[in-house]
């Protein structure tokens, strides 16, 4: 490679993307991609429904989308020592594949779900079950 | 008449053309969400965490039958129209049934955590063992889990048979007292005879 060539890349290419980082990780270490953080998120919606998974949130696009997706249901008449419970999607009559989109205009608010939790750890256990079964 | 030129290096616009594709292919990743698929890592939970989980699972399956139990032992108290006999059978089974139930709950959950075979059966019996000396109820109230999914689903299942059961019994339990079929052949009248004891029908 010439080394106007070089000049070139590192000016336009790895220049831009070293800052972005650096001021990515300014706003939270933890967002940059490849660092082995997990990203949950917790998508509440206008009618009261909430979805926790991995969320992609593209800015062009009219809907987000969420994978390994569970919410919570109501448990108030089975025995357990919280009236909710966590569900993972997929196991519904049609089991649908576990992604969902959603139009971005019927979200109310999106948060980050920390990995200690109590969805989170459920989430993680889950994980080890899924594991443990196959 | 001299028409203006712009002369574009074919360097130039071989780098150019370069830094646009690579442009549109960073677009296209991050659109279809390979990045973050990519990027993303799925956490798994520590063995504290799992047996944090195990035992609010065990509980819950727990609480299940001591509640069923005592919606059984609670109804058999009662005054019955059905026969003691039949009122102690009825409950025996139901409180068996429990029993099995319970078992069969805490090895499904053995079953879900990885423990299959005889280890599953043991460690169910040494579990029922330890509840059957320190019911819940006897015990300090734990910090309430949000079980996983597949936890949960046991526990509801578990649950859900519980109820069904002790809600057969207390059917069965408080059902009328079972009278004589009405014959449908005609018989003869019989004739009233003056009785020296008392009729205990009303």
């Amino acid at each position: 490679m010439r080394p106007a060539t070089r000049r070139f890349v590192a000016f336009w290419l790895i220049v831009p993307a070293l800052l972005g980082a650096v001021f990515a990780s300014a706003l939270d270490p933890r967002a940059l991609p490849f660092t082995g953080h997990e990203q949950l998120s917790a998508v509440f919606l206008l009618d009261g429904q909430a979805y926790f998974g991995h969320l992609e949130d593209v800015p062009w696009s009219g809907t987000i989308t969420l994978r390994d997706v569970y919410y919570f249901e109501d448990a108030s008449k089975v025995a357990s020592e919280l009236p909710i419970a966590l569900v993972k999607r997929g196991g519904e009559l049609h089991q649908p594949v576990d992604v969902i989109r959603i139009r971005r205009d019927k979200v109310l608010v999106v948060e980050r779900v920390t990995l200690d939790s109590a969805v989170g750890q459920a989430i993680a256990a889950q994980r080890s079950l899924d594991r443990v079964a196959k | 008449m001299n028409d203006a030129m712009v002369r574009i290096p074919r360097r130039t616009l071989l780098i150019a053309l370069g830094a646009l594709a690579a442009v549109l292919l960073v677009f296209a990743l991050v659109a279809t969400g390979v990045v973050a698929r990519a990027a993303d890592a799925s956490t798994v939970a520590s063995p504290a965490v799992l047996k944090t989980q195990q035992s609010a699972a065990e509980r819950d399956v727990e609480r299940a039958y001591e509640q069923a139990v005592a919606q059984v032992k609670k109804v058999r108290a009662l005054n019955l129209a059905i026969s003691a006999a039949q009122a102690d059978t009825i409950a025996a089974k139901a409180l068996n049934d429990l029993k099995l139930l319970r078992h069969s709950g805490l090895v499904s959950l053995g079953t879900v955590l990885g423990v299959t075979g005889a280890d599953a059966e043991s460690g169910a019996a040494a579990t029922e063992q330890r509840f059957d000396q320190t019911p819940l109820t006897a015990q300090p109230a734990a910090s309430p889990v949000l079980l996983a999914p597949r936890l949960y689903a046991v526990v509801a299942r578990m649950s859900e048979l519980a109820t069904q059961l002790s809600d057969r019994a207390t059917t069965e339990l408080t059902a009328p007292a079972a009278t004589p079929a009405p014959t449908t052949a005609p018989s003869p009248s019989r004739t009233p005879t003056p009785s020296a004891s008392p009729s205990a029908r009303p």
